[in-house]
This record gives C-alpha cells, structure tokens and sequence, in this order.
C-alpha cells in the first residue's frame, strides 16, 4: 500500500528584483507599470516534475546539494506549501519535524507548548495530560515542565519536538536534518526508536547531507538536483551514484 | 468552517495560549484591562463634563458601557491583525486551518471584554446606572459585535501577511472610528442630512444598543440589532473569501 504518492509535482518560487510589500510601494509599482515600465522578477522553480512513491513502513531518504529542493519538497509533502501544478497524496497522520523544532512558542512553558502542538497533531487534552510525563521523560527535560522554552537551548528545544511528534503517535514522520542538533545519545535514542516505528509499519521520510545515516536507515532514496530527480531507488545505488556525481564535479 | 467541532480542543488551547501571552510578564496583568479604561472614563470626564461642560447627565455611566464595546471592537481587530503573522513558527512548520488563529485570537478577546464588562459592572451600578431586566440583552449584542469582529479580523489578519502597512492603515481607520462613533457624544446630535448614513454604521449601532440598555434603560430598537448582524454576516462572507484566496501562500509570504 502506498501512503505517499507524488505525481508531475512543480513548485514555483517567485523571486522579485524589486520587492514590493507595502501598499504605497504597490500603489507606487502600479503606477509605474502605466506608465511603461516593466517589473521583472525570476521565477525560480524549485521542483519539476517530481514523481516517486513510498509504501508503508518504507523509508525513503531524500539527499541532493543546499537549494535542491529538499526542503520545500518535504513542506509541501506536510501541507504547509501548496504545489504549482501536480499531485500530493498522502494517506495517514503527518508529523513533520522541520529545520529546528515543530512550531513552538517561546513565550510559552514546555508544558503549554505541549498541549498547543499536541491539539494541532489531533490529540484530545486528556490524552495528551496522559502523556505529558512520558512526552518529558523522553526528552529528558521533566525538571523544565514549567520553564519557558525560551530559556530552553537549541538542543533541548529541538529534544522536545521530537518527543512531543513521537508521542502524538503518527503514521508518517518528515524529518529536516532536524537531528543534527541532538547530543549523540539522543541521536542513539531517536534512531532506535524510530526503528521500532519502522518494525510497526511507519514510513519515515529523511532529508539529510549524513549519507551514512540515510544508507542504515533508508531502503529507499531519492537524488535531487535544481529541482529535479535525478535518480530514485534502493538507496545503495541512488547514494554512489551522488558521490560520483560529486567527485566528478 | 463547517469543521469546526474537529478542531475544539485545538481552538480552546489556542484560546488559552494567547489570553496568557497577553498578560504574560506583566506585574497587574489583566488588572490593566480595567485601569485603562477607567483612567479614560476619569479623563473624558473631567474634559466634557467639568471643562467643556458638554451638559450630558451622568457622563460616566453614558461613556463607560460605549467604551468598552468600542474596545471589545477596537482591541480585538487590532489583536487578530497580527494573529498569522504573530505565529510564524506554527504557520510555517505545521499544518491546520489557519483562520483557526483569528479565531482563537477573537476569542481571548471577547473573554478579556466579558471580563471587563463584568469587573466595571459593580461601578456602573454605584454610579447610577438604570438597572432593569434589559441587562440580560447584554450577551446578545455582544454576540452581534462578536461577528463583526471576527468578519473584519479575517480580512484584517490575512491582507497584513501580504502587506504590512495594513496594521498603520487600521491604526488610523479605528482612531477616526473614535470620533465617527457616538462614543463621547450622544448620535441626537447628528445633523439630520447626515443621519441616515450616519446610522449605517454597525459599532454606531452597537453603542446606541448598550447605551439604551445601561444609560436610557430602554430596549434597543429592532435595527439597532439588525443592522450590525447584517453588516457582520457580510464581513464574515468578504473575510472568510479573502482569507480563502490568501490563505495557501502565507507560509511563503510570512
């Protein structure tokens, strides 16, 4: 079965050379434009006509150089950017876990953070009071219950987004390099969890530059270049094939 | 909107989140929601009562209902204006509804106004004001308000993804709305020519309907209710279409 399915899928960045955001400047712009002169802007595409599939309990890695289209592919994959032209299916519940923590506020504690993203996920309050205590403990941060995640670090933030995305339970994962950020215990600790997911049959999609993370980890991968695919497959073959391309270049 | 039922929970904790941000590292916290309305009551009314001797009877029970409707209106467009953009990190890394943030910003809001509603009510009693049944009418109106509020915070929140000056433009639509509404005059003195149009406007009529219930201890009259409904129910369609069309490149824009 698959639960992931892209097909023909663009996406456009439109990259003004004079950007315009307020009103007068619009206002401005409009009547320059009566007047004869033109606005030119780049359209960047930063995904053509990107297909591929993942099935159930599959894991796909996603690698290519910085400004692919990696990034973007996995933001649209979790529904926060819409797609030009093409198709998305996605079948399951979505947690994405992008560059740096899943959304939090700073003001608020560990705790209020919790509830807030934990709703989002579709959890109900009672269960997710339930599991405020395992959601801690698996962060290691039961003694920050009440501090604002501002005070947090970087890694202890990014210690709990992961917990609070594990814990909400969901059938796809859409992880961004996100665990660059974590000690090397936590590291072991998500990798071994993230294998259990993967025995119950949960697909785990993996941008990372860490080729060796994608190779233990990913049957499958996908080589992304400008935008587009330039190979997809069992991920040996897809990640040699990258260092060549590398070396060559 | 019709999904909303799904997303209780999510709109009671967003609700909860940003009723706490708002007071969050402020020593008198929500005790400020009452001072500023009553160091205005105390300014206004030395102003038209003591040195302009504007001669309106009571002038602290006339102005006080009308200025916290007007804050209810005032306080929570400006609030919900900045509710997508004051949530980056949740728009741009996860996905659900996002007027659910309008929302769940409106309705801080309208728990602030019903508090202060509640806490300045002992005062307008002290203070003479009529009391009779009509005070039950109160939820109603500000029901109606509610829905103008949320059909403009819509808008509002949306267009200031996209342009920022929408926020200034608002600053000075709601500081002529000051003085285009009937809060520090009574609307009789309206000439009659502009009277008519002058009655269009929803929050003219909403301050007319508490001033009736708090000041005159009269009913509000069938179009005093009826034309801030009407006018809301459109701002809910224009609001909920704009926010529609903007909606899918926030994540970009932001």
């Amino acid at each position: 079965m698959e639960v992931v399915h892209v097909d023909d899928l663009w996406k456009k960045f439109k990259i003004p050379h004079e950007r315009r955001t307020t009103i007068l400047e619009n206002i401005a712009g409009a009547l320059q434009m009566l007047a004869g002169k033109t606005f030119t802007y780049e359209e960047l595409w930063a995904l053509k006509e990107v297909s591929f599939s993942v099935a159930k309990g599959e894991s796909l890695g996603v690698i290519g150089e910085n400004g692919s289209g990696k990034s973007t592919l996995l933001k649209i994959l979790a529904k926060i950017l819409r797609p030009d032209k093409g198709k998305v299916d996605t079948n399951g519940r979505i947690a994405p876990i992008l560059e740096l923590g899943v959304g939090f506020h700073p003001d608020l504690t560990a705790k209020e953070n919790i509830l807030v993203y934990g709703t989002i996920m579709g959890l109900k309050n009672s269960e997710l009071k339930k599991r405020m205590d395992s959601i801690l403990q698996f962060a290691g941060l039961e003694r920050f219950r009440d501090a604002k995640l501002k005070n947090l670090s970087s890694g202890m933030q990014m210690r709990l987004g992961f917990s609070v995305a594990i814990e909400t339970d969901p059938d796809i994962f859409l992880i961004d390099e996100a665990l660059a950020v974590g000690d090397f215990e936590f590291q072991k600790k998500c990798l071994s969890k993230f294998k259990e997911f993967k025995n119950e049959g949960k697909t785990i999609i993996l941008v990372s530059h860490a080729l060796n993370l994608v190779k233990e980890f990913c049957e499958k991968t996908l080589l992304l270049s400008r935008g587009e695919v330039i190979s997809f497959g069992e991920t040996e073959a897809v990640v040699n094939g990258y260092l060549k391309r590398v070396q060559a270049a | 909107m019709i999904a909303l039922p799904r997303y209780t929970e999510l709109v009671k904790n967003l609700t909860i989140k940003e009723f706490k941000l708002r007071y969050r590292n402020s020593f008198l916290g929500f005790v400020w929601s009452l001072l500023n309305p009553l160091a205005m009551m105390a300014i206004l009314t030395l102003v038209f009562s003591t040195l302009l001797r504007a001669g309106i009877e009571n002038f602290p029970v006339f102005l006080l209902p009308a200025l916290l409707v007007w804050r209810f209106f005032s306080i929570g467009t400006s609030m919900a204006l900045w509710s997508i953009i004051g949530n980056a990190s949740l728009v741009t890394k996860v996905y659900f509804p996002r007027w659910l943030l309008v929302l769940s910003s409106n309705l801080a809001n309208l728990v602030g106004s019903t508090l202060e509603f509640l806490a300045l009510l002992p005062l307008l009693l002290a203070l003479g004001m009529k009391v009779s049944w009509l005070v039950m009418l109160l939820p109603v109106v500000l029901a109606i308000e509610f829905v103008l509020i949320v059909g403009a915070s819509l808008s509002l929140g949306a267009l200031n993804v996209y342009y920022r000056d929408v926020n200034q433009v608002w600053d000075i639509a709601l500081q002529a709305g000051f003085f285009l509404c009937p809060i520090i005059y009574s609307a009789s003195l309206i000439p009659s020519r502009y009277a008519f149009l002058y009655s269009l406007n929803p929050i003219t009529r909403i301050i007319e309907s508490v001033r009736r219930i708090f000041y005159h201890g009269a009913l509000p009259t069938a179009w005093d209710l009826l034309i801030p409904l009407l006018s809301g129910l459109i701002l809910l369609a224009i609001g909920y279409a704009v926010f529609l069309k903007l909606e899918p490149r926030f994540a970009e824009e932001i």
